[in-house]
């Protein structure tokens, strides 16, 4: 099983990347630029020299770099100054003591001990360093010098991997599907192949060899090639038609998988990544270790069939490593926030490792994917403040719903430091909406890590910075009635008879209104979202939009 | 034991009992042996006793190749990082750096990409297994435990030819977990590994003394039975042979076939070409400048090693003939060595070039 994986340079990692992974299901969360599915294609290119359906070795492309190295590399090379050629790399360490991959030929030199594992790397060929040298001499080039580039796919032991010597077996469940020239799917054939033993491998090698020659000897041939043969007046040479016999392309090419009749191909999307999944957990071979990945299983499928698929991952995995990319919060819940790993901008948190991880636990993970998968979000402490801050948005950005742009507002009741150290983690914008319930020092400690000279720059705390009081009491034992609060805020902002005719409601003092907002939180909440007419916002939700 | 040391004859079928014992395990299994040559005589013995495959669990390498596969270059990082070429066979000591005077200089240990490697770094066959040594001490023995755990059992052949750094390395696979058996024939010292300073004293096919005095802690059985008689040899070649090395237990024969044409023969120079036309033998010399007859197949005696043929005609040097005819000590190493492997390859005769004038009753003299 991977241990980590180390990438560089490829696709959208810029420079060195680390990810560790633990044993059983790993679970990749992440906004959509963050690097989970190449994450994924990293590791299934160092498993199988396969990228996307193809083997990287004589398919190589500029697009698999980073796109910004290459071109740091090629404004350098044309301003004259002299530039390393960018190189992909990527190292995947194991866990298990695999002898005939143990070595020292890895680049992670905090690791001690015993080290197994595999590495793929494309760089200019040495072979090639003349070619390359007069190139950069004369300056002015376009593009990376792909065609000096080469694949080196070797074991820590430095000895060179082909797709039969890893001794691991991997299966690539993804969302795009990579085909054989005849629709049937490579990496289903990958998955049937890992499940086979040698000796039914050969078995099925055998009888496909001999269908090829039945078919060549069969009558109808044979008469066609008699006419084919009397045709010809060019060549008193029998001409014959036949099957390839000698092409290596075998069985796994040829053959097409079928489901109750059906091509594979012709199956729905999510009906195959089902198949695909379930075969790739059914391999039982023992001396194989195994690894799935699995890339967005929410996509092309009903919620009930993701729930069975979740359930077949979840109940048979067993020693298998599954690392798994997904959008979904119920996919993340449903396999275990435990084994969650949070993506952004190459930054990683493990849920396990978050002091909150108890709390979040506890609670619905559904908030904090929320958190974890918008641009922006919005902290706020309860429904009525959600509402309000929705309405404020929309208000503010064109009729544009939040979600619209990726914003998301979140009411965490008064978990706002658990949201926070996530935040943190991974850098994502967050504004939080906060009363300061007249006691400006108790708040500011409670953010002390987030005001002043601890500022972070993706985080705001919002509050009104100005204590008010006023002579309203409430309740039997006549408690004074706080006027730092939501409620008394919009008051302020806006007038009674404003938001008399927002709420539908005649009182005639600014007190007696307070007290009906207060004990109607979110009915009046409700109306102002949904209200024709627009109110004003207090400055401190405003600096939160 | 765990470890075991064969003392095999010529011809007392080393490589199939090797074959055999390979085809008994079920778990890894490394076979090694020295020349290429050899490499595949252990692979058709394998097709010819397990129905054409080699199975799944055995390896089979020469020495050199798994010296560097898996002695160099899983831990070669802290002595160098640079990929090693493959390997440069030496004829003499390598890295030489320059002339001093009369005395040649060369690049110290420290030097490592000079000590150990040609300018297009292939590694110097000499020094491979030194590099090897260096790179397991370095890495707290990792390079050896890897191996250990590759393969539970691993059997060296032509372990005669082993030495310096060589004999270390066969001492550490002794002190590891495999299961380890070496056999070697210590009459048949043909080629060297190395010209050592390390272990000089074990050089000349002292491979026995070398794990009584070196591997004392270590439990190595000394088996000088198993193979000690010769299946391909029939019984007076094996004592002219025996002759050779009385210090050796001595050979008998396994076969008793009769062609009429039996033993061991002298060859008067003038009736070669007569004897080539009868018994159609293969020429044995000691090296390329002896002129032969260019219609009969012919060997150098060290080229030869490992082969079986019916009839052999061997060209003696004069060390030999002084030896055989003139009572004098053959008591050049190398010589004796090749001599007894040349003899050592008939089935039924084996003649041996004289004179036109010689006349003794040594041995029977060929006459048509």
């Amino acid at each position: 099983m991977i241990r980590s994986v180390k990438i560089e340079n490829f696709k959208c990692i810029k420079g060195s990347f680390t990810l560790d992974f633990k044993k059983g299901i790993n679970i990749l969360v992440g906004n959509n630029e963050a690097g989970k599915s190449t994450i994924l294609e990293a590791i299934h290119l160092a498993l199988s020299g396969i990228f996307r359906g193809k083997l990287v070795k004589g398919n190589l492309t500029q697009y698999l770099f980073n796109y910004e190295v290459v071109k740091e590399y090629l404004e350098n090379v044309n301003d004259g100054k002299t530039s390393e050629p960018p190189y992909i790399l990527i190292e995947l360490y194991l866990d298990e003591v695999l002898p005939i991959l143990e070595g020292d030929k890895f680049s992670e030199k905090k690791t001690t001990g015993k080290t197994s594992g595999i590495a793929l790397k494309i760089a200019l060929d040495e072979k090639y360093n003349e070619e390359y040298e007069s190139l950069i001499k004369s300056g002015n080039i376009e593009s990376l010098p792909i065609e000096y580039y080469d694949v080196e796919w070797y074991s820590f032991a430095r000895k060179a991997l082909t797709a039969r010597s890893i001794p691991i077996k991997s299966s690539f469940i993804d969302v795009g599907f990579s085909k054989f020239r005849n629709g049937s799917d490579i990496y289903i054939s990958r998955i049937v192949q890992n499940i086979l033993d040698t000796d039914e491998k050969t078995k099925v090698a055998q009888a496909y060899r001999k269908v090829k020659e039945t078919f060549s000897k069969d009558q109808s041939i044979a008469d066609i090639n008699s006419k084919i043969t009397d045709i010809s007046k060019l060549s008193n040479k029998e001409i014959e038609l036949t099957v390839d016999l000698g092409s290596r392309s075998t069985w796994d090419g040829s053959l097409i998988t079928q489901l109750d009749k059906i091509p594979f191909d012709f199956i729905g999307k999510g009906e195959q990544s089902i198949i695909k999944t379930d075969l790739a957990l059914s391999n039982k071979r023992a001396e194989a270790s195994s690894i799935i990945l699995i890339e967005e299983p929410e996509c092309h499928i009903s919620h009930s069939r993701l729930n069975q698929l979740l359930n077949n991952i979840k109940d048979n995995y067993h020693d298998k490593q599954i690392i798994l990319s997904t959008h979904s919060s119920f996919v993340s819940n449903k396999l275990g926030l435990d084994n969650l790993i949070l993506l952004n901008k190459q930054k990683t948190v493990k849920f396990d490792h978050l002091s909150s991880k108890d709390f979040f636990e506890k609670v619905s993970g559904y908030d904090t994917l929320r958190l974890i998968l918008c641009k922006k979000a919005i902290l706020v402490e309860g429904d009525s403040d959600e509402l309000v801050l929705q309405r404020a948005y929309r208000d503010n950005n064109n009729d544009k719903l939040p979600i619209e742009d990726e914003v998301e507002i979140i009411s965490v009741g008064t978990s706002f430091l658990r949201f926070l150290e996530i935040a943190e983690c991974l850098e994502i914008p967050v504004k939080v909406v906060t009363d300061n319930d007249g006691d400006l020092e108790s708040l500011k400690r409670k953010y002390k890590n987030y005001l002043g000279k601890n500022k972070k720059s993706n985080i705001e705390i919002c509050y009104e910075e100005k204590i008010h009081t006023g002579p309203l009491t409430i309740g039997k034992d006549n408690k004074p009635f706080n006027y730092n609060t939501l409620e008394p805020a919009l008051l302020r902002a806006n007038s009674l008879e404003k938001l008399n005719s927002i709420f539908d409601t005649k009182y005639e003092t600014e007190d007696s209104l307070l007290k009906y907002m207060k004990s109607n939180k979110t009915d009046c909440a409700l109306k102002i979202f949904s209200s024709q007419d627009k109110i004003n916002y207090p400055e401190f939700i405003m600096r939160a939009l | 034991m765990k470890n075991n040391l064969l003392i095999a004859a010529a011809g007392a079928g080393k490589t199939t009992h090797f074959v055999q014992e390979s085809l008994k395990l079920t778990e890894s299994v490394l076979i090694t042996t020295f020349t290429e040559e050899n490499k595949e005589e252990i692979r058709k013995k394998f097709f010819e006793l397990n129905n054409g495959v080699i199975p799944h669990n055995v390896t089979i390498r020469t020495w050199f190749s798994f010296l560097i596969e898996h002695g160099a270059k899983p831990y070669q990082g802290k002595l160098t990082n640079k990929n090693i070429n493959g390997l440069l066979l030496m004829n003499k000591k390598s890295g030489f750096r320059y002339k001093n005077g009369k005395f040649p200089v060369y690049y110290k240990e420290t030097e490592v990409e000079k000590h150990y490697f040609s300018n297009d770094f292939q590694i110097y066959s000499d020094k491979l297994s030194k590099f090897v040594v260096r790179c397991n001490d370095k890495n707290n023995g990792y390079v050896i435990e890897r191996i250990a755990r590759l393969f539970k059992h691993i059997f060296i052949d032509e372990v005669q030819d082993m030495a310096g750094y060589d004999l270390e390395i066969i001492k550490l696979l002794f002190q590891s977990d495999s299961i380890i058996k070496i056999a070697g024939d210590p009459r048949q010292v043909t080629y060297q590994t190395h010209f050592p300073d390390k272990y000089k004293k074990y050089s000349d096919g002292k491979i026995q003394e070398f794990i009584l005095n070196e591997c004392k802690s270590i439990d190595v059985n000394i088996d000088t039975d198993t193979l000690k008689d010769s299946w391909r040899n029939n019984q007076i070649i094996c004592n002219f042979a025996n002759y050779l090395f009385p210090e050796y237990p001595s050979c008998d024969s396994l076969h008793n076939e009769i062609t009429g044409h039996d033993g061991v023969f002298l060859v008067r120079e003038k009736d070669i070409e007569r004897y080539l036309i009868e018994y159609s033998p293969t020429q044995l010399r000691y090296s390329r400048t002896k002129k032969v007859n260019p219609n009969y197949e012919v060997k150098n005696f060290g080229e030869s090693k490992g082969t079986t043929r019916d009839r052999v005609l061997i060209y003696p040097t004069q060390k030999i003939s002084d030896w055989l005819l003139n009572d004098k000590k053959l008591d050049d190493f190398d010589i004796k060595c090749k001599f007894y492997v040349a003899v050592t390859r008939a089935r039924y005769s084996v003649a041996i070039v004289c004179k036109n004038n010689i006349e003794t009753d040594i041995l029977p003299i060929y006459e048509y």
